[in-house]
């Protein structure tokens, strides 16, 4: 059996596992494990798997994702959203669905102290919900627009889901940062526009709040202070290079937990639950990691990457019409599981492919390019059914309101999505300009 | 049986809170080796070889209380269009696979770590012997295990929990399992 033939065995027998609900680091492990007994036999594979894991885990670059999300259970716990949704809700809440645009808006700016999208979205829906019922918002605009709101942490760092894209491809985790950080605000004023056409056809579904005066909109803006502080800190440290990205997630954890205690929503029993959700979050990435790990060897030893790279190089095909193809790729899968894990399962394969095609740009270029445009279509997946992880979350929180509606509601920002898609592919300069500058 | 089960819930639990812990104490040394960079230039010396191994140690610790939890993202949307028996085979073969999977690394962290100490093996800069990490690998590998051939048999021997459904008794189990004793 050549190598090759072995290697899209593995992929189908990876593919089979996940269906029958195998979870997906274990089915990466264990395709990865017997594979790489196919090709090497046991003793190598046994003699790796003594201080495998430990090798994988100790790692100080890695150290970043438990303490960013650690940073960012600190975070949710603070009562910091409050202050970031008043603060939004003051400048907007006046217009015809304004409360909707100021919890979008406070998503965007709790994205930029909170890596987890999945916490943005629920940490926000707590605040706002109650808001929105208030001025009788239609369900599906108000759960629609929390739910598209988490997806926007995706983007602004700092976001796990960036760490993990930039350890998979190796890429600068610095420079990833940079370049997400306009199409990000971009994503934010895209949702914005969507929520005002949105009101324009259905005048009904989002009413005008109160309008504020001008002293307490003066108050409400002072009133963020911590969390612009946390964010000019972290990421503009991170940034200008005065700390490492480890250094920077120590700094913003020990900070938003500091600002938590100091605004006393921090106790002992509050910072064990921190704990545990940190370490939920941080067992499934690592699982999936050590996962990765061993698949990419056995990837890695039958050469399957560069035969399909090379296939994908044949082709002829304009390399534009294969980004799309993968792009596609990512949305559909993206309907059907996690997307951290998407990154991990995927980018392996995909990566050589686009590496391997000419879009006249250096390859540092091309992973921040290809990273964010990926990212922005993974983040849809959290938002479409069947499983959209950001409609479960915000559901709950708003029992009244069908799921059913709340997939309706997103409809609007999905398709701002594409737009903004559409225009980070056309215009690569959007996310290459940060880098290029700070660098 | 339930006893058991109770047990190991709260045992993973202290096992995420120490590495909880142990992860605090990482974010806190590197607060303190940048403020002494920036106020004294001394940074903590070696301190990213401490980080890395405390990281290590918290995530070592982060799996079995993952596992409890539920916390492994998995792909839902076929398996629970299944009828629950078929559902709670898969569960047990998940379950077996992955016990299997902790108990080999499990047993081969034992290697490692004797491996390490008849090596002798220090850090770089501060001589911190690495060994000490690895038998948080072990436990916590072992640990992981027991939970998941716990939850196999406890999945395997229960009645269909679904609420609101009728057990469908003769179908369950009927997803052959693989013999649960390959571990070594």
């Amino acid at each position: 059996m050549s190598s090759l033939q072995l290697a899209l065995i593995g992929l189908a027998v990876l593919i089979g596992l996940l269906v029958i609900r195998i979870p997906v680091g274990l089915a990466m492990l264990a395709v990865g494990i017997c594979g790489y007994v196919a090709l090497s036999g046991f003793d190598p594979v046994l003699a790796y798997m003594k201080t495998a894991a430990f090798w994988q885990f100790a790692s100080y670059e890695f150290s970043v994702i438990p303490m960013f999300l650690l940073m960012g259970e600190f975070a949710s716990r603070s009562g910091l959203s409050r202050s970031l949704f008043s603060a939004a809700n003051v400048f907007l809440g006046h217009r015809r669905g304004g409360v909707a645009m100021a919890a979008v808006g406070g998503c965007g700016a709790f994205g930029a102290i909170c890596g987890s999208s999945l916490a943005t979205a629920g940490t926000m829906a707590r605040v706002a919900i109650p808001e929105l019922e208030r001025y009788r918002y239609s369900g599906s605009l108000a759960t629609g627009a929390l739910a598209a709101g988490g997806t926007l942490g995706i983007l602004i760092p700092p976001s796990v889901a960036l760490i993990i894209y930039a350890i998979a491809v190796q890429a600068n985790i610095v420079q990833m940062f940079q370049a997400a950080l306009i199409p990000g605000i971009i994503g934010l004023v895209g949702y914005l526009a969507a929520i005002s056409i949105w009101v324009r056809i259905f005048p009904e579904s989002g009413p005008v709040g109160a309008r504020a005066t001008g002293p307490e909109r003066i108050q409400a803006l002072l009133d963020t202070w911590p969390t612009l502080l946390l964010f000019v800190v972290v990421i503009g440290g991170i940034y200008f290079g005065i700390f490492d990205p480890t250094e920077g997630a120590a700094v913003g954890a020990f900070g938003a937990g500091a600002l938590a205690v100091w605004k006393g929503n921090l106790d002992f029993e509050g910072f064990v639950s921190c704990v545990k959700d940190a370490a939920k979050t941080t067992g499934m990435i690592f699982l999936i990691l050590l996962g990765a790990g061993f698949l990419n060897i056995f990837m890695a030893l039958t050469g399957v990457a560069d035969q399909l790279s090379s296939l994908a190089a044949a082709s002829g095909l304009n390399p534009y019409v294969i980004l799309i193809l993968l792009l596609v790729v990512y949305l559909l899968l993206g309907c059907l599981m996690d997307s951290l894990a998407m990154i991990f399962l995927t980018i392996p394969i995909f990566w050589p492919i686009m590496a391997g095609l000419d879009f006249a740009m250096p390859e540092a270029d091309l992973k921040m390019w290809f990273g964010i445009v990926v990212l922005i279509v993974v983040e849809a997946g959290l938002i479409t059914p069947p499983v959209g992880i950001n409609v479960l979350i915000i559901n709950h929180h708003a029992p009244k309101v069908p799921m059913r509606e709340t997939f309706i509601g997103v409809t609007p920002f999905l398709l701002s999505g594409v737009v903004r898609v559409a225009l980070l592919i056309l215009i690569p300069p959007i996310t290459l300009f940060l880098p290029h500058l700070l660098m | 049986m339930k006893k058991l089960g109770e047990q190991l819930h709260r045992i993973s639990a202290w096992f995420a809170v120490v590495g909880g812990i142990v992860l605090t104490a990482m974010v806190v040394l590197v607060v303190i080796s940048i403020f002494g960079r920036a106020m004294f230039s001394s940074p903590v010396p070696g301190d990213f070889e401490i980080v890395a191994l405390g990281t290590a140690v918290a995530i070592f610790m982060f799996l079995p209380y993952c596992y409890m939890q539920k916390g492994n993202v998995a792909v839902d949307i076929f398996i629970s269009r299944m009828p629950p028996g078929v559902q709670r085979g898969m569960d047990v073969l998940a379950a077996t696979l992955f016990g299997v999977v902790a108990a080999l690394f499990a047993w081969r962290s034992v290697f490692g770590l004797a491996d390490t100490v008849r090596n002798g093996d220090m850090s770089m800069i501060l001589g911190f012997p690495v060994w000490v990490v690895h038998p948080f690998g072990v436990a916590s590998f072992a640990l992981l295990a027991v939970c998941c051939f716990y939850t196999a048999v406890e999945t395997f021997g229960n009645p269909v929990e679904v609420p609101g459904t009728a057990a469908e008794a003769p179908e369950t189990g009927a997803a052959g399992m693989p013999g649960g004793n390959a571990d070594e």
